[in-house]
Order: C-alpha cells, then structure tokens, then sequence
C-alpha cells in the first residue's frame, strides 16, 4: 500500500478512536481540555512512533525467526511499559515545564490500548518496517485529532445544559458517536 | 476499613462498583466486539478466564515482589494468560477467535484487569481476590451482554444469531457500526447514573 | 540482598516461568491452529469447485494462490483461486473456481471481508450476490449490470448484478475475479503453469 494511502488511512478512514475504538480511557479522560488533550495527543503519538519501530524490530528480527510468536503479546506489552518509562524520565530531564503539565498522564500511556493495539495491528498486517512507521506516527495523528476535536466540543458543552444523568461520560460518548459517524464519510476516499 | 462479607465482596462488581458502568474501566473491548451478543459473551468469557487467574496468581505472589517491580510483573503474568486465551480460542473455537480478531490480545490493556491486581489482588488473601475477580467479571459480561443485546436486536434484529423480530422490522444499521456503539454506551450509562441517583434518592 | 539485584531476579524468574509456560501451550496448540486454517481454505474450495477431492497448489504468489482440483483418480475437475484485494472498506479475500477447460467460473466464496455492515458486507449474500457467480463467462472480463436485473435468467453470462446501494464493494469483488483470471492466463502463457486444456484455449 503507498505510504500517503497508509498515513490518510490512519488518520482518517481507520481512525484508531473512532473505527478501532482504541484509546477510548485517555479519550474520554482527558479530553476535557484542549491544552490537556493536545499534550496527550503529542507523547501519544511520540510513543507510538517508537513503538512502532521497536515492534517490528522485535517481531521480526527475533520473534518470527526463532518461531516465537507466542511471545508477541507479552514482549510487545513489556517493549511499551519501558518505553513509557523511558519517556517520562527522558522528559523530565529535558523539559521539566513540559513534564508538569503532562503530569499523571505519562504512566496512563501504558494502558491505553492504542499503542498495544499499533503493534498488533502492524504486525497482524505484516506491514514493512518504513509502512509500519508511518502507520504509528499516522495513528497517533489521528488519535490526537479525534481527542483534540472532542475536547473542543465538550469545552463547548460544559456552557450548555446537559441532562444531570448523561453529564461527562454519558455525552462524551454520544458525542463520540456523532463524530464516528461523521467520520464514516472518509470510507472511500482512497478509492 | 471493616471487611466486607464474602457476598457482597462478589456483588460490588455487579452493580455498585461495575467496571463499565461506574468505573469506565475495559471500554475498547466492550465498544468493538458487542456488534454480536455471542461475539460480547465470548469476550466476556476470555477476559474472566485471564482476570480470575491473574488476580488468583498475582495475590498469591504478591509478598515476593518487590513494589518497584510490581507492574511489570503483573503484566507479564496477565500477558501470559492473555497469550494462553488467544491460543486456546485459535486452535478449539476458531470461527469466534477470527470474530474477535485483534481485540483478544488486547484484554491485556484491558484496565480492568491490571486495575483490580494493582487495588485488590495485591492487598488481598487469595479466596477474597478470586471473589472479587468474579464479581467483577460478572460485572463486565454482564455490561457487554446488555449493551451487545440491544445493539444486535435494533442493528440485525437477531439475538444469538436467531431471528426475533419479525420481518416488519428494518434493522438500525448504525447500531453495527461504531457511531451505535458510543450512542448506545453513552445512553446506557445515562441510564445507570439516573437508577443510581433515583434509588440514592429513596 | 540488596534491592536491584532482588528486582532483577524477580523479574527473571517471572519472565523465565512463563516464557516455559507459554512454549508448552503453544507446542499443544499449534498444530490444532494450523488444521484449522486449512479446513477453512478446504471448505471454501469445496463450495466452489464442486466434486473435488483432491487439492493440490499449482502456484503461490503475494495475494493469489491457485490450487488444482482433481477427483482420486487422477481426473482434472477444475481450478480454485485464492485472491486477495483492496476494497471498499479494508482487504477482501475471496475464493472462486474455474472448470477444467477455463471457460467458466464455477462459483464464487468470500472469505473474509470487512465492508460496510447492511450494504457491501452483502457480497457475503447468497442472494444478493453469490448466486450470481454460478456458471459464468470466464472467457474474457466480466462486468457489472446497474442497475441490477431482477432475475438471474435476465444477465448475460459475462455479467454480475450489482448489490444495491453498495456498487464499489460489488466492483472490488469484479476487479479481484478479472485481475486474478488475468494473471492466471499471463502465468500458462509464461509457461510458469502447464494446464492441459481440454478445448484448446
């Protein structure tokens, strides 16, 4: 597949939030802001990137050579917890200002199962090293849209009158929703 | 904090402390694979085999591991059951692992089981942590059937893949596809919230 | 013993026990995954090329894969293709067969598809759309009928109905079929593939 169809794709037409329903927890946690929903989205893609990269790496140099594919779930998920790790004291060290204000989501980073997903999907397509590059760095894109463009409207939405019943999950889910379906209009586009 | 009995120990998962409803923990799973109520029941299923076991395991080591450690370890051990799920399903229930695709493997970010090792297992004797791994499994099967029976009643109008409502009936496609899900969810728990606060009320 | 070196071979040791654990598992289920696999592609050849007994793989490449089918004794029944194709959502994998002679498709089988729910997921239809792969022209490309016929009777037999409201799934499906039939002539005519032809072709 081209790289620019890869990239669009997992931007838009596969959207990993709103078509994989993947990074749903940070999604709706931390998207009530959009500062907030921009750093996430930022380390997220940053982390996926280099999971990306590292996942196929591992998966082939080691895991489909000596015939260990029974290790992919354990080892992609042990490659993403040190990454994270990695991440955050890299970041600390770097830019403590930037540190604060990503705070407690760096460790959330790990659970969200979007990178996991990345690595599985990457490696359940058997993309190339350079596809599976793009395909990290275009998802993050995406999941970093999909999470700007909610907290923008729920930014919006805390100044209206939401029924007590459906406020903060019960809406950012609706609202999900709508956005899926908007969404549902790329289909086709790389026909 | 007093101990609770055993029952109620099981019964917080259901209801007061489910893991979907109240805690928003394991929406991936519980979005992407309830198109079908036997697609929900087999993830359901999958994800309480690997949270008994890990919860089981993890409280049982858990003196011997050093708290720096500790989620690591847990991973490596609900990745494990993970893996032994994923194979399981593969070899004897084929048509339901190609069903599922990628999203087993994914039980393993699923924060409700990484969750309850890190807020119960860890802290708890083995009897009770399995009794609160069942509860919350029940819990969470118990949130992806409804959520998956209402979405494959109004989206194909089968339930269990039988035929139930009648040829009247022009299915709701959008309860198949993503944008149903989120909406679904998102009422359902509006609807959980609304129960809690009427009977909170009385 | 200090911390790190306890952290350290806490971590191995987990790591190694369920290393072991997991290799045991997997050695027990391998096979099992592998038999199934197969069933699948049996069966989709069994659907398409009726009367098959034997399945033998004339030739593999990225995306197609052909198999020979013969009866136990040895008697050419006809050939099955295995495709793979971009459609409108997401891959499509497909089997369809050809007679002996390859002058017509015998049937056609999705394997797996992942369309739109409702519309183009109706390519999986025997109604909507399979029954119209019975008993075509595989002499030269085939087309698509838009709108579509109201009976299977009204196609010509190079012509497939289009699936209401879902005209790019349908065409993705064509374009697999057309392509793969192609590349199948390309590889008899490079010699890659001996075919004896009953009608001389």
């Amino acid at each position: 597949m081209e790289l620019a169809a890869i990239f669009i794709s997992a931007v838009l037409v596969q959207n990993f939030v709103l078509y994989y329903f993947l990074g749903i927890c940070p999604f709706l946690g931390v998207s009530k802001k959009i500062d907030s929903a921009v750093s996430m989205g930022l380390a997220v893609t940053f982390v996926m990137s280099i999971t990306a990269v590292v996942s196929w790496l591992i998966n082939n140099l080691i895991l489909i050579p000596y015939d260990l594919g029974y290790l992919q779930i354990v080892s992609f998920i042990l490659v993403i917890a040190s990454l994270v790790q990695l991440v955050e004291m890299f970041i600390r060290k770097i830019s403590p200002p930037l540190y604060q204000a990503l705070g407690i989501y760096l460790p959330l980073i790990t659970t969200n199962c979007a990178i996991m997903g990345l690595a599985l999907i990457a490696a359940l397509n058997e993309l190339g090293f350079v596809e599976t590059v793009i395909f990290g760095f275009g998802s993050g894109i995406g999941f970093t849209l999909a999470i700007v463009l909610m907290a923008g409207i729920r930014e919006q939405l805390d100044l209206s009158d939401v029924p007590e019943p459906l406020k903060g999950a019960g809406i950012a889910l609706i609202v999900a929703g709508i956005m899926a379906l908007a969404f549902n209009g790329f289909i086709g586009m790389l026909t | 904090m007093a101990t609770k009995s055993i029952g109620s120990e099981y019964l917080k998962g259901l209801w007061d402390e489910n893991p979907v409803f109240r805690q928003l923990l394991g929406m991936c799973p519980t979005l992407a694979v309830t198109g079908t109520v036997i697609t929900g029941i087999a993830m359901g299923l999958a994800t309480t085999f690997v949270l008994i076991l890990s919860s089981i395991v993890v409280a049982s080591i858990k003196k011997l591991i050093p708290a720096q450690v500790r989620i690591a370890s847990y991973i490596v051990v609900i990745a494990s059951f993970v893996t032994i799920a994923d194979q399981v399903l593969k070899a004897y229930f084929y048509p339901i692992s190609e069903a599922l695709g990628p999203y087993v493997p994914l039980i393993v970010v699923n924060c409700i089981i990484l969750g309850r090792q890190e807020a119960f297992a860890s802290k708890n004797s083995i009897g009770r942590s399995f009794v609160d791994a069942l509860g919350m499994s029940s819990g969470f099967v118990l949130a992806l059937l409804i959520l998956s029976s209402v979405r494959e009643i109004l989206g194909a109008g089968t339930f269990l893949g039988y035929q139930v409502m009648g040829a009247w009936f022009k299915p709701w496609i959008i309860m198949i596809l993503p944008a149903g899900a989120f909406i679904t969810l998102g009422i359902l728990l509006g609807i959980a919230l609304l129960i809690e606060s009427k009977t909170k009320r009385s | 013993m200090n911390l790190s070196a306890r952290m350290i071979i806490v971590l191995t040791t987990v790591g190694l026990i369920s290393g072991g654990f997991l290799a045991g598992v997997a050695k027990l289920t391998k096979e099992k995954i592998a038999l199934n696999i197969q069933a699948e592609i049996e069966e989709a050849i069994q659907e398409v090329v009726a009367g098959a007994e034997i399945n033998q793989v004339l030739h593999e490449e990225d995306d197609l894969v052909i198999y020979k089918e013969t009866k136990g004794d040895g008697e050419l029944v006809g050939f099955a293709l295995q495709a793979t194709g971009v459609g409108f959502q997401d891959k499509i994998t497909l089997m369809f067969g050809l007679d002996a002679p390859l002058k017509n498709i015998t049937g056609l089988t999705i394997i797996s598809q992942s369309e739109t729910p409702g519309l183009g997921a109706k390519i999986e239809d025997w109604d909507a759309f399979l029954q119209f792969w019975q008993n075509r022209d595989a002499t030269g490309p085939l087309t698509l009928r838009k709108p579509p016929a109201r009976t299977a009777e009204d196609l010509s037999r190079s012509e497939i109905n289009t699936i209401t409201a879902a005209t790019i799934s349908s065409q993705k499906v064509l374009g697999i079929v057309n392509f793969s039939i192609e590349r199948l002539r390309q590889l008899i005519q490079q010699g890659t593939i001996a075919v004896e032809e009953k009608d001389g072709n």
